[in-house]
């Protein structure tokens, strides 16, 4: 099974790190979809099948906190996981998001590892069977720098 | 600036630019021949705010070289690969992970809001403005000078 990936964040290039860091992973990607904002990211989910949703928090037009509350809200898309990668460190801003139905945190700087652990966490909650990555080399995970909820 | 705020300041930048850009910080705290190490350099400034019980503004000042540089282990790209829009994002990016970082130290409850951040090449940089800042500290690294400015 291959997974639609949603990228939501204003810094283009942070969306191309995001990428080469899930494709690093070893995440069985089908396709990649990119948002500047929330707003942006909704109109992509209207069109098309995303399996998990990776947002930024402070965006402009529409944050990531109102996507999470759009998505959560809408019968259509509210199976979908939303995690945040994010510089919004606080512990109640976690909180808030955990509360609003976010299915994990990411705080940035992060290692690729912890992209890794959590998005793995979160697909096979999600879809319920375990994901078989490429062999990789050994590392330790950082969970200093995000969870899953 | 009281010492504490200053060393969250050095740990936060030096954590982001070590773990995402692979580049090591080196705290000046003599500024005396700061002007100097900035003499040679073309600069880029990044500018991010926040407001809330608290309230400040950042500015960096990267030498044009550590943000190209930056820019391409951000990336994974060789030099040539790397437009300026690309660094200026970069320069962005860098603005809001370290003062965002911070934050999350200084403001554990989350009562402070981050502005989106900007950043513009500069025609005329003066470290000699920025020494009589009362906020400003200097990092070494191997690609020029990088300045943060802070003001509350």
């Amino acid at each position: 099974m291959a997974f639609n990936i949603l990228v939501a964040d204003d810094s283009a290039t942070m969306r191309v790190v995001i990428k080469k860091t899930v494709e690093m992973a070893g995440v069985p990607v089908g396709e990649f979809f990119e948002a500047a904002h929330g707003k942006e990211a909704m109109e992509i989910l209207e069109r098309n099948w995303i399996d998990v949703v990776l947002s930024d928090i402070n965006m402009p037009v529409m944050g990531g906190m109102e996507l999470l509350s759009e998505v959560k809200k809408n019968d259509d898309f509210r199976h979908i996981p939303v995690v945040f990668i994010t510089t919004e460190s606080s512990e109640a801003r976690m909180e808030e998001a955990r509360q609003q139905g976010a299915a994990g945190y990411i705080k940035k700087p992060f290692q690729p590892e912890t992209i890794k652990t959590i998005l793995y966490d979160v697909l096979e909650k999600a879809f319920q069977h375990k994901i078989e990555a490429p062999p990789q080399p050994a590392a330790d995970a950082d969970d200093d720098d995000g969870m899953d909820f | 600036m009281d010492e504490q705020f200053r060393q969250m300041i050095y740990d936060t930048f030096s954590e982001v630019f070590e773990t995402m850009f692979f580049t090591f910080l080196e705290p000046i705290d003599e500024l005396s021949g700061a002007v100097a190490l900035s003499a040679d350099d073309d600069y880029i400034q990044a500018n991010i705010s926040y407001h809330g019980p608290e309230s400040g503004r950042f500015a960096l000042y990267l030498p044009q070289r550590l943000a190209r540089n930056i820019t391409m282990n951000f990336l994974g790209v060789e030099a040539g690969e790397v437009g300026e829009a690309q660094i200026l994002d970069t320069a962005k990016e860098t603005a809001n992970m370290a003062v965002g970082s911070l934050l999350g130290r200084v403001d554990p409850g989350g009562e402070a809001k981050l502005h989106i951040p900007e950043a513009y090449l500069l025609d005329d940089f003066s470290a000699q403005e920025l020494l009589e800042q009362p906020g400003a500290l200097l990092f070494n690294t191997d690609f020029g000078a990088l300045w943060v400015v802070f003001k509350n």
